[in-house]
């Protein structure tokens, strides 16, 4: 709850700072997690957030240079990306996270894996995975893959 | 597959090499990872060829087939290549069960390695 903006708790903290405008106060005091930890899981923590709020704010989380995979179909570029997803059919949807990974990279990039369960609109839940590479840009985290899948191919 | 881009004959291959080397003799994988790889398997977290290596060759079971039901592959920053895979393993006479796997890959001096991996087993997803 409450995204605080730059001139909140977060910005006079190292971790403030290199999380950019979409810092959560609780992700701040979990000082005994690695920090791509605290930012991986922020970012996906607001990722579904606005998803399910209002999936067309999601823009400014991607680049030019951002790349979708969505169940296999290619999408290049913040429009491309963006028009995708308020073009998806449901009016309502709800994200759940069931597990989520992070780990550096050697590029100082944020990789992230997700494991979750969705509902959109009066659909019965279904499981997805997604993965997330972020990077750090004018000191702000943007994510340049995004790859998802809905998990209709595993068994339970 | 000359009209596949770059990115995705290099993930395949990877990805089609790995779980054929991972059934056959999953201890002759280290050629894959380098000392500055990580490996998150089931949530635990892997440093380094020779951890991962230990954690992989230590897995409690003789046999295992994966088999592959999903793949995507994309471009990453830096020259790098990201594969997503979604599929099925069965280990020994354990029924057939779901999981998924990244692999994020760099090429170091002429050789595709995989500097991230991460692996869960699908088992809190409804079908």
């Amino acid at each position: 709850r409450g995204w605080e903006g730059p001139g909140a708790v977060g910005r006079h903290t190292a971790i403030g700072r290199s999380l950019g405008r979409w810092v959560p106060v609780a992700v701040i005091r979990m000082g005994d997690k690695p920090l791509w930890e605290q930012i991986g899981s922020g970012f996906v923590q607001h990722y579904y957030q606005v998803f399910d709020a209002d999936r067309s704010q999601l823009g400014s989380l991607y680049i030019d240079a951002s790349c979708l995979s969505w169940e296999g179909q290619q999408f290049q570029g913040k429009t491309a990306i963006v028009e995708k997803i308020i073009g998806l059919p449901f009016r309502k949807i709800q994200h759940s996270i069931t597990a989520q990974d992070h780990q550096p990279t050697p590029d100082s990039c944020i990789l992230s894996m997700v494991v979750g369960q969705l509902q959109a609109d009066e659909d019965p839940v279904m499981g997805f995975h997604q993965i997330f590479l972020l990077k750090n840009i004018n000191d702000a985290w943007v994510c340049t893959n995004d790859v998802f899948r809905l998990a209709l191919h595993n068994f339970g | 597959m000359a009209e596949h881009p770059l990115w995705e004959q290099i993930g395949r291959g990877f990805v089609h090499h790995y779980y054929q080397q991972f059934d056959v003799d999953r201890t002759q994988l280290g050629t894959l990872y380098s000392d500055c790889s990580c490996l998150t398997w089931e949530g635990q977290p892997f440093q380094g060829k020779a951890a991962i290596m230990e954690k992989i060759a230590s897995l409690p079971f003789q046999k295992i087939q994966h088999n592959i039901t999903a793949e995507d592959h994309q471009p990453a920053p830096d020259s790098c290549v990201l594969s997503m895979v979604v599929g099925q393993l069965k280990v020994d006479d354990d029924p057939v069960m779901g999981f998924h796997q990244l692999f994020l890959l760099k090429n170091d001096s002429d050789k595709w390695i995989c500097t991230n991996d991460m692996f869960r087993l699908a088992l809190h997803n409804f079908c």
